[in-house]
């Protein structure tokens, strides 16, 4: 077990450094709409210039292909330079879509994509849940049926992160009718400005419309647009969500023990307060989430679900933080702030991306194999 | 590799003899009968002690990281804390220039306690033939020779592993505790054993969970016993993971080292109690009566609980603070 950089390592996190210093946008990102795109592409535009877009990409398709150790330097930086959250409008391209296309898309798929999502030039959302099919995904009843070179698809998606402002989805639909559970689905590339397609920005409880509900009527998408095999989408989504659980979640953890110190400035406890016991236990949380983040990150997994605990412990421990937070702020917190928003934005943590509960039933079965649940 | 935490093949091999080691000498089992104190002898012959001294003081070799390693294994088979006791006592010794005492605590001769200070004097556990005490105190650790001390018996907490008071002797106080990286090592080989604790603590509960049939099926079929055990699970895969972390920065002496102990004691003994709990929980009925194991978890946590105490962590800088804005 070694956590010892090399002499290259060390001249990286300086090259990071400087160049996060000199390059991190001053101003706060807008939470919605055209002015949350321009933001986050400009952003990604501007890391693309710098030669740091895409770093666990592959070389060949346009990525840096950092090893885990040079990734958890980059944003061991990019955390404490507070550089633009990670979970923005670009995040569903960067960490689903493009992976998911260099693992199992065409080569004209990928010449065409891949470069716009790395460049900061489009922006992708995600077609998963449907108003039926929340945490029991595989029961989706979206369809497409083939019509010569033509799937017409009709349906409804929901819960879908900045579909308003997206120029392609990730669309996930039955193809096979009549098929059952996980057969029979494709995974689509959707171009959003097909006609049939209707968008309806849904305001969520932060007071903010980033996600939506999307109505397709007879939508025409090319059959070239299908993402590896017709009827084998299930599997080509579990390419992606694989993918996430090594990469893309490494800022956001560690952007925790950033927020974790924020809370404690703002706070200023006094030794032995209850203030002060809870802020040492999230600061403790906040260390052990990063170890289990370079842990998953630096050691073979012993089951594939294995990231599913990292997970977990990230949701539940963001929303503690936010909790105290607001708990701290007292009567300040009912006014519109960071914190505040934050705090109404945590909510989701144990929801979006499979919830707690979901996530609990997973480890115990998966991890511990404990018997599965009676099925009705 | 320079960044890798995989267990490598010499971790391994320890963990294995280790496993058969304390399988054949320390079974769960030996706790229903008796609460006698546990023989430190195979411990001694299996080089625990020793393992992370180097070769010159006639040392394994290895570090603290294959040491905490080790003592989470301990924790696991509620090993007496006479373990970390002799660990570090031995290590005192060197470091106050008393290589006959080290020897004799190397070789067994000299059984070494663990004890901690309350408000009434010294606390003492598993004191049996115990002529030297680790003693924890606010200002630090010492080794307290027990020759002065007048040891009398209590009854544990639910009536379980042998806890004695005893008068602190005078010369305790005008000695200055042993320096601060021997108080690290202490406190990382406790959270290792409270880890133990809390992974066996896990074990059981699972196993359990999927014999035990109400309804017609296993209990661990139904969700509140699986979000319990998940629970646990999370527990276990935190604390290891904040061990190792720890155990790398005691050893490669890395300035966040003493944050990482800290962060590691603020978890530890909750994580413990918390699994320790949930498996009484778990088992029903028998979990509550002392003819089953789970109870031994729980009273086992609290002893280590009380023996694992770190710095306030938020007296100290934060490896992934916010940079300086300009």
């Amino acid at each position: 077990m070694q956590l010892d950089p090399t002499a290259d390592d060390l001249i990286f996190r300086e090259s990071a450094r400087v160049w996060l210093a000199e390059n991190v946008p001053a101003s706060d990102a807008p939470h919605e709409g055209q002015p949350a795109r321009k933001y986050a592409t400009d952003w990604v535009a501007r890391c693309h210039s710098g030669g740091w877009s895409g770093l666990a990409w592959p070389e060949a398709h346009g990525g840096r292909g950092l090893s885990a150790a040079r990734l958890i330097i980059w944003y061991e930086e990019y955390v404490r330079a507070r550089a633009p959250s990670a979970l923005d409008c670009t995040f569903v391209a960067l960490n689903h879509a493009g992976p998911t296309l260099i693992a199992c898309g065409t080569d004209e798929q990928k010449a065409f994509h891949l470069s716009r999502i790395l460049e900061g030039r489009s922006i992708w959302c995600q077609g998963f849940s449907e108003p039926g099919s929340g945490s029991d995904l595989a029961s989706l009843a979206t369809v497409g049926k083939v019509d010569g070179e033509h799937l017409v698809v009709n349906g409804q998606k929901i819960w879908s992160s900045y579909a308003d402002i997206a120029d392609y989805q990730e669309l996930l639909i039955r193809t096979e009718q009549g098929s059952q559970r996980h057969r029979g689905l494709s995974w689509v590339i959707c171009d959003m400005s097909l006609p049939g397609i209707t968008v309806r920005p849904i305001r969520n409880m932060a007071g903010v419309s980033h996600f939506a509900e999307i109505f397709y009527d007879d939508v025409r998408i090319p059959l070239s647009d299908v993402v590896g095999k017709v009827n084998d989408g299930w599997n080509v989504a579990m390419t992606t969500l694989g993918f996430e659980r090594r990469t893309a979640a490494i800022a956001l953890q560690l952007e925790l023990s950033v927020k974790v110190e924020d809370l404690i400035t703002l706070a200023e406890p006094a030794t032995g307060t209850a203030t002060a016991h809870l802020l040492a236990d999230l600061r403790a949380e906040a260390a052990a989430l990063r170890a289990m983040t370079y842990r998953t990150l630096l050691r073979e997994p012993e089951t594939p679900f294995d990231g599913s605990m990292m997970r977990l412990v990230f949701a539940e421990l963001s929303q503690k933080i936010h909790r105290a937070a607001i708990d701290i702020l007292g009567p300040e917190a009912l006014v519109a702030g960071r914190w505040t928003h934050d705090y109404m934005e945590s909510y989701s943590e144990t929801i979006a991306g499979g919830t707690a509960e979901i996530q609990r039933n997973i480890i115990a079965e998966r991890i511990l194999g404990l018997p599965r649940e009676a099925r009705p | 590799m320079t960044f890798d935490l995989t267990i490598s093949d010499d971790q391994r091999q320890i963990l294995d003899a280790a496993k058969i080691m304390l399988g054949r000498n320390y079974p769960q089992s030996r706790l229903r009968d008796s609460n006698a104190c546990d023989s430190m002898t195979p411990l001694v012959e299996f080089g625990a002690f020793v393992l992370a001294l180097p070769d010159t003081q006639d040392g394994a070799g290895f570090s603290v990281v294959e040491e905490a390693l080790l003592h989470a294994a301990f924790g696991r088979h509620l090993v007496s804390p006479s373990s970390m006791a002799a660990a570090i006592g031995l290590r005192i010794a060197l470091a106050t220039g008393r290589d006959d005492l080290a020897n004799a605590i190397g070789t067994g001769e000299i059984k070494v306690c663990a004890g901690t200070e309350t408000g009434a004097g010294m606390l003492l556990f598993e004191p049996d033939g115990a002529a030297q005490a680790i003693l924890r105190r606010a200002d630090g650790i010492r080794l307290v020779d027990l020759a002065e001390a007048d040891i009398i018996p209590q009854t544990a907490m639910g009536h379980g592993r042998p806890v004695a008071r005893a008068t602190t002797p005078a010369a305790v106080s005008n000695n200055a505790p042993a320096g601060e990286d021997l108080n690290l090592i202490a406190t990382l080989l406790t959270c290792a054993q409270l880890l133990g604790v809390a992974t066996g603590a896990r074990d059981l509960a699972v196993d359990y969970a999927g014999i035990r049939e109400q309804f017609g099926r296993p209990i661990g079929s139904f969700q509140a016993i699986k979000h319990h055990c998940a629970n646990m699970a999370i527990g276990v895969d935190m604390l290891s993971a904040q061990l190792d972390m720890a155990a790398i920065a005691l050893r490669d002496r890395r300035e966040d080292a003493a944050f990482q102990i800290a962060a590691l004691v603020r978890l530890a003994p909750k994580i413990a109690l918390s699994n320790a709990r949930l498996g009484i929980q778990i088992h029903g009925g028998i979990g509550f009566s002392a003819e089953a194991d789970a109870q031994l978890y729980i009273k086992h946590a609290h002893v280590l609980g009380a023996l694992a105490q770190g710095k306030d962590l938020l007296s100290l800088p934060a490896p992934l603070a916010p940079l300086e804005e300009n």
